[in-house]
């Protein structure tokens, strides 16, 4: 019981990391219907620049998950705007356009930081909590309330402001969004942005938790990326729960299966998909002949 | 056909001289570019023509040259054994992968494949019998009496021959029935499985045959290197892979095979700077898909283009042969109390009809009334929530749309579903073609069979296109076509099919008056040759005359059902489809 707590506990902490990450991809997929498979490269380059910016400079690491976030967003609207012109026109060559600006990236982390990772100590220096014999590092708790605090945002945005009620538009029927003066590739851009900025903070937290290294974001993006199917494409808080059941489902496995974990989660993950493929909170689309 | 012969026996030439003029380094990079060539022959077998996202095709490489690698070291088995046994593994390996292909598609199964492939790789590093991190080596030399393989010259003309056999298979594949019905169903699934062709069985063929032709590149990979480490099989070369692809151009196995070598080069250039080659490759990937999509492949076409300017004219119609219809004793269509429900939505609502063989049955309603919906029930689309739809004296309801179509069942759409990238022929034999998917063992084993019954189907098509007047464009890519010759193409395409009942979804939309008098005339001489014909329709005045009864629908229910002059005055349908303004003006034509 107690390990199985201790392990649930690991595991929501780093699902709270790709539920951020799930949150950038079911933004991005909802709007345009665009899965980024450059996402985790964004999540690695947010990694970078903010544990760069926190080590060398020593700004507080909230400020320096300012600046990668602005870095970020500024690369996702340079990939927003290359690809514009295949948007509502061909989603598989767009798809192959975001992993083709992922191998950039990819080589440009290399390039700027060196093949080696490195290692970044936490910001939160207050001793891990006890909790009836379960030990909870605060930091672990700093990320569940990131996430959370970043959902209910990009919720308020969508919901409450027009801005973000066009982007909803869009989403639904991006012609019709045309028709009453949206402007649908501002729209898709400012996705863009918000789901690079939501990748920047993933990687900025996990710095701490895990390794930062220029494959990082590669193992990042692919689990992110089922957290926000399992939850149900397109659904924020479908990403939410999508992301956490990985982050847990990966604990489990990992504490189980040891080295295995990755092949049992994505068996695993395989199994869900085919059995369900709308995800939790996912709505099956209706073709239309 | 002579120039062709020419210049393929030039290039095999030389092929067969190239290890004459270069040194041991430079046999071996060709040696691999050659693999890495066949891996994407069998990567754009599954994308380009099948249009099935697989970006498991590194981890099929893995699993040949894996196991080659542990059944000759472990257990002591021949190399040729191993290899048998290995392209087996890698055939059941490809089935597997591709099982969520039956589900999920397009990103949905780029992520499902990537994830697997991933598993792969996290088997391989920690199993012990793969070897973990350190892989495996002194895989023994392929023997073959007479030829020492260890030399990677020699290496080079087994790889050559096998190259060689699979390109001319590959492209054997794509330009007969399976490829064409492949590239059918990358187009639109939809429509390719309301002409018949099965979808599902297909896509696991695509998935086989991506896993075989990556399952022999390991084989080749394994008898080359002799040593094989999980790093080979990593995502990266994943992406590498699909570069090659998409920058040579998926839909052609040619290009697959031009950019593979032209990668290949690139990062030999660039060896020292292999994370510059990366940013190089990955931006030539982004450049492609946004301003030359069709690749290297395409780049001929580009520049040949606007050769002819000879004007294409649509030709009259010529009329069917009669037949006589055989009405058996019950209705050819039995709809009996059909409900479709859409979460609140009520489509239809307790839809019963029959109709009978040789009837040309009008459905009219105003738009929204769920006649569409009735057309995708009958055709298999949808499952009704309630109710039975029985098709000559079988009950099928739910049954899958190919399964109809195969059983005599023929539509057109409302918003035309033509193969855009199949041309006009290409798209007619399609659905001209009966072979089943069981029927692919006459690849390997009696391709000659397979020739022979393409050339009959073209034959069969020139004719079909001849009648319907669409000689000149048979050579055509729908899109480039204007909208009524392309609604003629899609009713030619289900004729095609010699369907025993044809369901036309809204024919005339789009089309002038002269056309509309043209598709009366072709939808008579349909129904004359025995083929019964349902039509949904708002043309009001091709309704009236074509038809001998007509059903009205309404928010998904019937309102009236007789003969045209009947329903035209039925108070309900009146206040229903016509509105209440039009009952006084309205003329119903005799």
């Amino acid at each position: 019981m107690q390990v199985t707590l201790q392990t649930l506990i690991g595991g929501l902490s780093l699902g709270a990391v790709y539920a951020l990450v799930a949150m950038g991809f079911s933004l991005v997929y909802r709007t345009m219907g665009l899965v980024n498979f450059a996402h985790g490269n964004v999540v690695t380059l947010g990694a970078y620049v903010a544990s760069t910016f926190y080590m060398s400079t020593r700004l507080p690491f909230a400020l320096a998950m300012i600046v990668a976030i602005v870095v970020t967003g500024l690369v996702g609207s340079v990939i927003e705007f290359v690809l514009r012109p295949l948007e509502n026109k061909d989603f598989d060559l767009m798809l192959i356009g975001t992993i083709g600006f992922g191998i950039v990236l990819d080589a440009l982390a290399i390039i700027i930081w060196g093949a080696t990772g490195r290692a970044v100590p936490s910001p939160v220096r207050a001793a891990p909590i006890d909790l009836f014999g379960l030990r909870i590092r605060t930091y672990d708790l700093v990320v569940l309330a990131i996430a959370a605090a970043a959902m209910v945002l990009l919720m308020l945005f969508l919901q409450r402001t027009k801005r973000g009620a066009a982007m909803q538009a869009v989403a639904m029927d991006h012609e019709a969004a045309t028709a009453v003066g949206i402007h649908v590739g501002r729209s898709n851009s400012i996705a863009f942005v918000i789901g690079a900025g939501l990748a920047a903070l993933a990687g900025g937290l996990v710095g701490p938790l895990l390794y930062v290294s220029p494959t990082m974001g590669g193992a990042l993006g692919i689990k992110g990326f089922a957290g926000a199917i399992l939850g149900g494409f397109g659904s924020i808080p479908g990403a939410i729960v999508g992301g956490l059941a990985i982050g847990v489902l990966d604990a489990f496995a990992a504490g189980h299966f040891q080295g295995y974990s990755e092949l049992v989660t994505f068996l695993v993950f395989t199994v869900i998909i085919m059995v369900r493929p709308t995800g939790i909170f996912g709505e099956r689309t209706v073709n239309r002949a | 056909m002579k120039r062709r012969l020419a210049i393929l026996a030039v290039i095999a030439a030389a092929l067969w001289m190239l290890p004459y003029g270069v040194d041991s380094y430079a046999i071996h990079i060709i040696d691999v570019t050659l693999i890495f060539a066949l891996l994407a022959v069998g990567l754009g077998l599954a994308m380009g023509i099948a249009g099935q996202v697989n970006l498991a095709q590194v981890a099929f490489f893995g699993v040949g040259a894996y196991t080659v690698a542990i059944l000759t070291t472990r257990t002591g088995l021949g190399f040729w054994t191993a290899a048998l046994l290995a392209l087996l593994a890698t055939a059941v390996t490809g089935l597997f992968v591709g099982t969520p292909a039956l589900r999920v598609q397009s990103h949905y199964l780029g992520i499902v494949t990537l994830g697997l492939a991933l598993a792969f790789t996290n088997w391989v590093t920690n199993a012990s019998v793969s070897g973990g991190a350190e892989g495996i080596n002194a895989i023994p030399v392929p023997e073959l009496p007479g030829v020492d393989l260890g030399s990677e010259y020699l290496f080079y003309y087994l790889e050559l021959i096998v190259f060689a056999i699979a390109l001319a298979f590959g492209l054997f594949v794509v330009r007969t029935p399976l490829g064409r019905r492949m590239r059918a169903m990358r187009d639109d699934p939809l429509a390719a499985g309301a002409v018949g062709v099965e979808v599902p069985m297909l896509r696991m063929t695509a998935f086989a045959l991506a896993s075989v032709y990556g399952g022999t590149a390991g084989v080749l990979y394994a008898g080359l290197v002799r040593y094989v480490a999980p790093e080979t099989f990593s995502i990266a070369n994943m992406f590498l892979l699909l570069a090659m692809v998409i920058i040579g151009g998926r839909q052609s196995l040619l290009g697959c095979v031009a950019g593979a070598v032209t990668l290949s080069l690139l990062r030999e250039l660039l060896v020292d700077y292999p994370t510059y080659a990366q940013v190089a490759y990955g931006s030539v990937v982004v450049l492609v898909v946004v301003f030359a999509p069709t690749g290297l492949a395409g780049l001929p076409a580009r520049f040949r283009r606007r050769a002819s300017a000879q004007r294409h004219e649509l030709q009259p119609f010529t009329p069917f042969a009669e037949a006589p219809v055989d009405s058996g004793a019950s209705p050819l269509l039995e709809v009996a109390c059909i409900g479709k429900q859409f979460k609140g939505l009520r489509a239809l609502d307790d839809v019963t009809l029959d109709v009978g063989a040789g009837e040309i049955r009008g459905i009219v309603g105003p738009n929204g009334s769920g006649k569409t919906t009735l057309f995708n029930v009958v055709t298999g689309l949808y499952k009704p929530t309630t109710g039975e739809v029985r098709f000559a004296g079988r009950r099928v309801t739910g049954a899958s749309p190919y399964r109809l179509a195969q059983a005599g069942m023929a539509r057109t759409f409302q918003n035309l579903r033509l193969f855009r990238a199949l041309t006009v022929r290409d798209n007619v034999l399609v659905a001209l073609d009966r072979t089943r998917t069981r029927s692919i063992w006459r690849y390997p084993l009696w391709p000659v069979g397979v020739w022979r019954h393409d050339r009959d189907l073209r034959a069969a098509a020139d004719e079909l296109l001849a009648r319907f007047g669409l000689t000149d464009f048979a050579g055509a890519l729908p899109g480039a076509l204007p909208y009524g010759i392309q609604r003629r193409v899609e009713i030619a395409r289900a004729m095609a099919q010699h369907p025993r009942l044809l369901l036309l979804d809204e024919p005339a939309a789009g089309l002038n008056g002269e056309e509309v008098r043209q598709l009366g005339e072709i939808v008579r001489s349909i129904r004359s040759s025995g083929v019964t014909v349902i039509l949904i329709e708002h043309n009001m005045g091709l309704v009236m005359s074509l038809c001998e009864r007509v059903t009205v629908l309404a928010s998904g229910r019937i309102i009236a059902d007789g003969t045209p002059a009947e329903v035209a005055t039925a108070p309900q349908v009146i206040e229903a489809y016509l509105g209440d303004s039009m009952s006084d003006t309205l003329e119903v034509p005799r």
